[in-house]
């Protein structure tokens, strides 16, 4: 990016960002250097990508006039601790409106691809129609400038998401990588492909410890368009930490926000792993697709059950303190690590295994590496295959698929490898999809077609304004467990004031535990981008920036057909509560509906105009 | 007076996960923490019987005590 101004808040147009258009289907590029039209614009992420699928009229994810726009955020690749993201934006396959609209849409992802892309001397890019060949896209960093270059990718054709970046490897070794697995491949029948984001672990160990970009078939539209992988290619940039960022980062790593994500060995709480533990204090655990049943199941999973089996090492991304990573390996018989199996992270684990009632750790691990080869977001695919397991339970003597039930682990297993191998549409397309086919809707767990992260519903009506997935883009998962709000004026301020700016860091290529609770309208935001780019940002004008971007994704799920009514929870929690969980209950039908009335009353005002500012 | 003392996750590792402890009376939760040696920056959410309370707040004898660690994101 360059800065021709110092202040962009008021002369967004004095930053200028490098974009570079490529048309799949003739190899036609252009590479252009854009004003900024906002803050947004300068921050990056999907407060900028939204604003151009915007001005798109889509009306099928799988055509070729939806774009699929890669892109960093401001502090990507800076020296600021986990500037590491890169965001892949478009319309989507998977969650879409009962008109049949599809959504927009960003998934994220950290690992080193997001600093190098960014490090080529490219911010955006952005790929139009499709390949008729299946390619992968070299981004290269040369004299004059980026370099993009489209290359053949037959032999990269039916590899897993590892398997394609160890491939990779060998041809650019001082790269870094984001690939699709077999399920982008196959996507005319699995709309929730993930694109995978290589690690220096990964490529260092040869472990598949990618991280992923998973929500909302993001690797599926890669696949649609025939790309199989990305390669970054550049030197390392990073400048010299200043006292500033530095003492930003010690923040970061010793205060509050990422305490709870550090290993237990260093005083943290032991990742996001850790709350399983917590949940199921109140027996909030999500169990058999979303109905936990009041018992210890759940503790089966607990890390301290974990730890005895099966070595636990703590690992973070490319220069980052926070060690969220906990991967889990075979321990072998004279207590030394063996085989690496998978990461356990809170999302992934319970929706792989307790919610689909698996509660050994090993066939845990053995579904999330499963689906992560495959490249499919563990979250729709979780939730779609609990579905499954809910509809063959509740209808034993007309079983559908291969008749799996909850805690078949082989059968669920199958499940995957059909789902991922593109030969299981039913599961592919997600639970929308699968329930209205079997006109059985009310306990699939999806709000506005997007499976739901594996916070219990009953716990958060917030979901139903999330705009592109449950816990990553509203975040109200904890106000009822952890802050115990359960009056309507909380929950009013929560979804409409705080929690939507966590955002904010899908704008400005910083993971969410740069500070969780406070999102991005910080002082330590604020004393980054000044010091690493001489810029003033107030607090106030990064809040209502991050507010705007948030808004225009409301604005944009209404212009693609939602109703109100399609922002609501699965009918499940109203029809059969679930007396179990040990909470307040917030999910009744009169509180969900002053909820909705004063919640639509705030927002709605502010809408008009966004779509076109 | 006899307080119920719950920990939970990493607040285990260490310590206890259940223990009847006894304190003075008129004892605030702050102090129970601080005697257990708690990391604040970790500690999230405070239940007495089941329900939400704050580091102020007074025990009274037979009160269960759980302390848990935060809860963020995932």
């Amino acid at each position: 990016m360059k800065f021709l101004t110092t202040d962009p808040s008021a002369e967004p147009s004095g930053v200028l960002y490098q974009r570079c258009t490529i048309d799949l289907r003739t190899g036609r590029q252009q590479m252009e250097e854009l004003p900024c039209r906002n803050l947004e614009d300068v921050l990056g992420g999907f407060g900028r990508s939204f604003q151009d699928l915007a001005e798109r009229k889509i009306e099928t994810a799988y055509c070729d006039e939806n774009p699929l726009i890669v892109n960093t955020g401001l502090l990507t690749g800076s020296s600021a601790m986990t500037g590491m993201r890169t965001y892949f934006s478009g319309y989507s396959p998977i969650k879409g409106s009962k008109v049949g609209l599809p959504a927009a849409m960003w998934s994220t992802g950290s690992g080193k691809f997001g600093a190098k892309f960014k490090w080529t001397g490219l911010d955006e890019l952005i790929f139009e129609n499709r390949s008729e060949q299946p390619v992968y896209v070299v981004i290269k960093e040369t004299e004059t400038g980026p370099s993009v270059e489209l290359k053949p990718a037959g032999h990269l054709i039916g590899l897993s998401t590892h398997d394609k970046i160890m491939a990779l490897q060998k041809d650019y070794p001082d790269a870094h990588f984001a690939a699709i697995g077999q399920a982008g491949e196959n996507w005319q029948n699995n709309y929730m492909g993930a694109i995978a984001l290589s690690t220096e672990n990964q490529l260092k160990e040869q472990e598949d410890k990618c991280r992923f970009a998973g929500r909302g078939g993001m690797g599926s539209l890669m696949g649609y368009k025939n790309i199989l992988a990305l390669v970054a290619q550049s030197n390392d940039k990073l400048k010299p930490l200043t006292e500033a960022v530095k003492k930003v980062n010690v923040n970061v790593v010793k205060g509050g926000g990422s305490a709870r994500i550090q290993p237990i060995s260093r005083g943290g709480g032991g990742g996001t792993w850790a709350a399983y533990d917590v949940l199921q204090e109140f027996h909030a655990v999500p169990v058999n697709n979303f109905r936990p049943q009041g018992n210890a199941l759940p503790e089966k999973l607990f890390r301290e059950n974990v730890e005895k089996e099966y070595d636990i090492k703590s690992q973070a991304c490319y220069r980052c303190g926070i060690t969220c990573h906990n991967n889990v390996s075979e321990k072998n018989a004279d207590g030394s690590k063996g085989e690496f199996l998978a990461k356990f992270d809170y999302e992934p684990l319970n929706l792989l295994s307790t919610n689909v009632g698996v509660h050994d750790a090993g066939q845990a691990a053995r579904l999330i590496q499963l689906g992560d080869n495959y490249g499919m977001d563990a979250i729709s695919l979780g939730v779609t295959i609990s579905y499954a397991l809910s509809y063959n339970e509740r209808h034993p003597q007309a079983t559908i698929l291969n008749g799996a039930t909850f805690g078949d682990y082989e059968k669920i297993r199958e499940l995957i490898i059909q789902a991922g191998e593109g030969a299981l549409p039913e599961i592919g397309q997600g639970s929308m999809r699968l329930s209205q086919s079997l006109n059985e809707t009310s306990y699939a767990y999806h709000v506005k077609g997007l499976e739901i992260a594996a916070y219990q519903p009953e716990t958060n009506p917030g979901y139903a304004w999330a705009i592109a997935g449950g816990h990553m883009s509203m975040g109200t998962y904890g106000l009822l467990t952890r802050e115990g709000k359960s009056d309507l004026d909380s929950w009013v301020k929560g979804i409409t004031e705080d929690k939507l700016h966590i955002v904010g860091f899908d704008m400005i290529g910083l993971c969410k535990f740069f500070d969780i609770a406070k999102g991005i309208g910080t002082q330590m935001v604020v004393d980054c981008l000044k010091s690493e780019f001489g810029l003033d940002v107030s607090i106030d004008n990064l809040r209502f920036a991050v507010r705007r971007a948030f808004l225009r994704g409301l604005a944009l799920e209404l212009r693609q057909g939602y109703t109100k009514a399609e922002f609501c929870l699965p009918a499940e929690v109203f029809e059969n509560p679930n007396q179990n969980i040990k909470l307040p209950n917030i999910t009744s039908p009169e509180f969900i509906e002053k909820l909705e009335k004063r919640v639509w009353e705030i927002f709605e005002p502010e809408l008009e105009g966004l779509l076109n500012a | 007076m006899k307080i119920t003392v719950k920990l939970v996750g990493a607040f285990c590792v260490g310590r206890f996960k259940k223990n009847v402890q006894e304190y003075p009376s008129g004892i605030k939760v702050v102090e129970v923490i601080d005697h257990l040696q708690l990391p604040e920056n970790v500690l999230g959410i405070i239940l007495i019987n089941g329900r939400h309370a704050g580091e102020q707040d007074i025990l009274e004898d037979g009160d269960t005590l759980s302390l848990l660690p935060l809860l963020d994101g995932g």
